[in-house]
């Protein structure tokens, strides 16, 4: 294995607790920040870093620190996104399941950074025992002066409160969990303004995801030089990514962002390779709104290089032969997947989230499930094909939030790469319904390795 | 700095200065014509409103005169303010109007196209904007949605299989009413208007949902059927009101009282008064001053351009209005396509059927089949 | 739990409940006790025998000084509220892209059959409901299943037997 950042001690006994999380070096930085730092400092520490947001975007966590807006006399509030429902992603469950300390402690320098004295945990309804395990952590904490009042005679005072929603992805976009941190639906707002500006009881607010806030530990125990000099160019440090489909070890791991796409499919200490004996057929990289990739396109690049787990390497040759990290959600599908199939339930799980506010993406995504289940169906027309590029090209970017896209991206990207396979769905329904259609001829130009 | 600086702003070349604060669709607005993008859910009356039906969408070709670069994506230009130097391409943009082709599409895939029993029909702004921007025909071959019945009391008819959830409606209840009743239930495809609970809607000023609806979504009960608003007569009357403004459109035929509306602006929304605030009206004199001798009548009043009342589109005359000068005059004298047929997509008021012939007041039978 | 004889809940919180209340309120900013609207409904719906009626949804609205139809268009939003009785067991399970490829069509045809229910349905006894959900961030241990407050992962036929065994003793148990 590679550096460990956040997952390193995951695997003691007890650490779920303070005691033994203490023991193993925990809180730290909290004393180092608190005592030793100042705000901006911090802030400074994050941007030397270039540590990137984990929760799909990928932008600048110091940069948009810096961005909050301080009002006079007007709080500030930090909320953590653990809203995690991307198919594919399962990461920020695995480190607040086995390692919530980790969290709480990168929370409360990240609070100290922000001026938040008030804040939040905004975790998916549907994680109700991990929401237990924080609270847990959150006692303890307090009861052992890492929160509350005056939090180790800093004079900075600290409270954070678990806000668990209750079934829907759209809260994962900031805004949308900003409202429904308001008690409210979960529609995202219209920006401008921004959340640094006017957020939540429209105060300035940060959200930022559970990895990232977790990462300002290793960075302020570190220093953000030591941090950047993990990784390669953009992707600094570590990131956690959560591998599933057809594999045969499927589990979060944190990789330095310099191993290769093959590596983390094929090594032992990764994904283990595909289960018997199969063969890859494509990967949705980054969770389930980035573009799929064959097999071929996926290891390496149209240039022909080798493809490398981290922001650029995934993102090269734009969304033509080239996809996103993402949140890290690492889908492999092997030979015997549909991919027609695949997309219709992707599709479905949009039009499901889809919050309705704007109408491309409240009727587009259920145009376009409804296109891909007929198609699935054998019941398809080859026109469906070209109409379904077209609904999807006219959802993105035209929506007021990036669900949109992440419900066009997919179907853009298998109409891309696999639209023979959508054709073969139409000329042979029998067939399609009966068998899949196996690896397409994409797969060829590279060697594609079988499975052991 | 000054004080309340004069932003430079070029919309589809035309350069005109506005206050800062100003958002490209109210400078747009002030040019006119085409070059006001179309708006399905934005309200200038309602505060929070827009944003949502994506008609409005421009292409921002030149960010200011600081950052030029243009915006990557198209924006709402009811909510997005203008920047000074500014340069916005609606009309002249190839990628909005394709944009906007396909918001149209996909306001109409599921709406019910029952404009021949619609009483919105010839108010109706999803009717405008299909008929400017929509196209031939559609290519949605599914059931389109359906939801329960629902039922809000005797003044106000809901059928929500013709709203684009707009959120006009719960704007209005939110900022005119004592209290919301009603709101956006569910999500998704499948949100709808409702009260839940089967709830009559009556509190004084929620009336107004009707005239701030775009489509035939919420109508007035006491005119159901009544009539269609193109044999009306519009006209100008006020009564002293101790609740509202008292300032309203009667729509008559002969002496009779149809139907009471506030009184519309060229964009279809509620006039301003004097002071600045929007002539909302009351339930009262909306519901129950039915009466010419309720009213001191002003005059008759001109329906504004914007309205297919006044294009006499359901004469049976498509394709025959003229395109407004400045349409073609920005629009490198290309004349505007007649993209959606409303005729044959919906049968509506199928051009045989000629409805001056129709002895008033009709009614929707009139418009089914057999009737030919 | 406040249950009458006739065995429907009485929609009022015990003390210790609107305690709970109470602190959950001060979680947030003075006024701005809507915020609580997400955690009271899943008390409620926890407390008023898993799901919300309107009568639930009124009380909360009340507990919270809030119009009801704000409480309304947030229940029905979210899709862990439920706006009609379920089971005593829900059984949901995960059909989104990664679930169906570990084969998540077949386990939720294998709960149906052995139940006798079909999605959104429940069995006649009131003590199973089927309901299809959309991906519960975890993918990796598919297919799987929420079941109450916990997850059940790499479901297999014999493992749901086992759970529902599971579920019909505790339910023997109970009574
Ligand atoms: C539809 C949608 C869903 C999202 N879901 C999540 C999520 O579950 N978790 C998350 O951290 N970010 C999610 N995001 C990204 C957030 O909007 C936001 O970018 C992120 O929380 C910022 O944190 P970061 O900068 O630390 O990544 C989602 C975005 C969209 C548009
Ligand atoms: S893009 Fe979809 S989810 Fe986002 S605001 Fe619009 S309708 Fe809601
Ligand atoms: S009912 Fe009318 S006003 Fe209300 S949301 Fe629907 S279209 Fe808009
Ligand atoms: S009017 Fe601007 S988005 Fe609807
Ligand atoms: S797809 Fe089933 S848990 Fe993610």
């Amino acid at each position: 294995m590679g550096v460990q950042l956040l997952l390193e001690k995951v695997k003691v006994e007890g650490i779920r607790h303070y005691d033994v999380y203490r023991r193993e070096g925990g809180y730290r930085s909290v004393e180092k920040a608190l005592k030793q730092m100042s705000p901006e400092a911090i802030v400074e520490e994050v941007k030397k870093s270039g540590l990137r947001g984990r929760g799909g975007a990928g932008f600048p966590a110091g940069m948009k620190w810096s961005f909050i807006a301080k009002p006079e006399g007007v709080p500030r509030h930090l909320v953590c996104n653990a809203d995690e429902s991307e198919p594919g992603t399962f990461k920020d469950r695995y480190l607040m399941e086995f390692i919530p300390h980790l969290l709480i402690e990168g929370l409360i320098v990240s609070s100290y950074a922000l001026g938040s004295n008030d804040t939040y945990i905004y975790i998916r309804g549907e994680y109700a025992w991990i929401a237990d395990i924080l609270e847990t952590a959150i006692e303890e904490a307090k009861a052992n002066g890492m929160l509350g009042k005056n939090i180790l005679q800093s004079g900075f005072d600290c409270n954070i409160y678990v806000h668990r929603g209750a079934g829907a992805y759209i809260c994962g976009e900031e805004t949308a969990l900003i409202e429904s941190l308001e008690g409210k639906r979960g529609n995202p707002r219209i920006k401008p303004p921004f959340p640094a500006v006017q957020g939540v009881w429209m105060r300035p607010t940060v959200v930022n995801n559970v990895e990232t806030l977790a990462a300002v530990v290793p960075i302020i125990n570190d220093g953000g030089e030591a941090y950047a000099k993990i990784g390669v160019g953009k992707s600094t440090g570590t990131k956690l990514i959560s591998a599933c489909g057809n594999i045969n070890r499927p589990g979060v791991y944190e990789i330095d962002m310099t191993i290769s796409v093959e590596e983390f499919i094929y090594s032992d200490e990764y994904c283990g390779g595909i289960p018997n004996g199969k063969r890859l057929k494509a990967c949705i990289p980054g969770g389930s709104s980035v573009p799929i990739l064959p097999a071929n396109l996926l290891l390496k690049t149209a240039k022909g290089e080798a493809r490398l787990m981290n922001y650029e390497s995934l993102s090269d040759g734009g969304f033509v032969s080239g996809s996103m990290m993402g949140s890290g959600g690492f889908i492999v599908l092997d030979e015997d997947q549909c991919i027609v199939k695949n997309t219709y339930t992707l599709t479905r799980f949009y039009r499901h989230e889809s919050c309705g506010q704007c109408s491309p993406c409240r009727e587009g995504t259920g145009w376009m499930e409804k296109i891909l289940w007929r198609l699935e169906n054998g019941e398809g027309k080859e026109s469906d094909i070209d109409l379904l590029w077209d609904i999807q090209r006219r959802i993105e970017g035209n929506t007021i939030c990036p669900l949109g896209d992440a419900a066009a991206w997919p179907v853009a990207a298998a109409i891309r790469h696999f639209r023979d396979e959508f054709e073969w769905h139409v000329r042979e329904p029998q067939e399609a319904r009966k068998r899949n259609y196996g690896l397409a001829h994409y797969a060829d130009p590279i060697h594609v390795p079988v499975a052991g | 700095m000054s004080e309340q600086p004069l932003l430079t702003v070029t919309i589809d070349n035309i350069t005109l200065q506005v206050p800062a604060g100003t958002t490209i669709l109210q400078a747009a607005r002030k040019i006119g014509g085409e070059v006001a993008p179309p708006a399905m859910c934005y309200y200038s009356k309602l505060k929070e409103s827009g944003g949502k039906c994506r008609t409005c969408l421009v292409e921002v070709s030149k960010g200011s005169e600081k950052d030029p670069r243009p915006l990557p994506k198209l924006v709402a230009s009811c909510r997005t303010t203008v920047m000074d130097g500014m340069e916005v391409k609606n009309i002249t943009s190839p990628r909005v109007l394709d944009a906007r082709a396909g918001v149209v599409e996909f306001l109409l895939i599921n709406h019910p196209l029952d404009c021949p029993i619609c009483d919105q029909a010839g108010e109706c702004h999803l009717q405008d904007l299909s008929y400017e921007h929509g196209k031939e025909g559609t290519r949605y071959e599914f059931q389109r949605r359906t939801f329960k019945k629902h039922d809000l009391g005797p003044y106000i008819q809901l059928h929500m299989t013709r709203c684009i959830l707009c959120y006009r409606c719960v704007y209005t209840a939110d900022q005119l009413t004592a209290r919301r009743e009603h709101g956006v239930l569910d999500r998704g495809d499948h949100a709808e208007i409702a009260t839940h609970i089967e709830k009559s809607l009556e509190n004084n000023f929620i009336g107004n949902v009707i005239d701030v609806c775009p489509v035939g979504a919420l109508t007035d009960k006491t005119f159901r059927f009544k009539n269609r608003v193109w044999f009306l007569k519009p006209l100008n009357a006020h009564r002293d009101c101790p609740d509202c403004c008292g300032k309203v459109t009667l729509w008559n035929r002969g002496d009779e009282v149809y139907r009471v509306t506030a009184r519309k602006d060229e964009w279809g929304e509620v006039e301003s008064l004097e002071d600045g605030s929007a002539a909302w009206i009351c339930n009262t004199c909306r519901f129950d001053k039915k009466k010419t001798s309720d009213w001191v009548i002003e005059g008759p009043r001109d329906i504004n351009r914007h309205s297919v009342i006044s294009q006499g589109h359901y004469a049976g005359k498509i394709g025959t209005t003229t395109p407004t000068e400045i349409f073609t005059a920005v629009h490198d004298g290309r004349q505007p396509k007649l993209l959606m047929d409303i005729h044959s997509v919906s049968e509506v008021n199928r051009p045989e059927i000629e409805l001056s012939r129709i002895a008033g007041p009709s009614h929707s039978n009139d418009f089914q089949k057999g009737n030919e | 739990m406040n249950k009458n004889n006739i065995g429907f809940y009485m929609v009022t919180f015990s003390e210790q409940e609107l305690a709970k209340v109470k602190e959950i309120i001060s979680h947030y900013p003075e006024g701005k006790q809507k915020s609580a609207l997400l955690p009271v409904l899943h008390l409620a719906q926890d407390t008023f025998g898993g799901w919300l009626s309107t009568d639930t949804m009124d009380y909360v609205a009340g507990l919270l000084s809030i119009e009801p139809i704000e409480v309304y268009e947030v229940a029905t939003f979210y899709s862990m509220y439920n706006l009609k009785p379920m089971g005593k067991y829900v059984f949901e399970v995960c059909q989104t892209g990664p679930c169906m490829i570990q084969g998540s069509d077949n386990i939720i045809a294998y709960i149906g059959s052995k139940l006798g229910i079909r999605p959104g349905e429940t069995t006649s006894d009131g003590m199973f409901s089927l309901k299809t959900v959309e991906c519960l961030g975890a993918c990796g241990y598919a297919p799987m299943m929420q079941l109450g407050k916990h997850y059940r992962e790499h479901l297999t036929p014999e493992k749901v037997d086992a759970i529902i065994a599971e579920c019909r003793n505790n339910a023997a148990a109970q009574n």
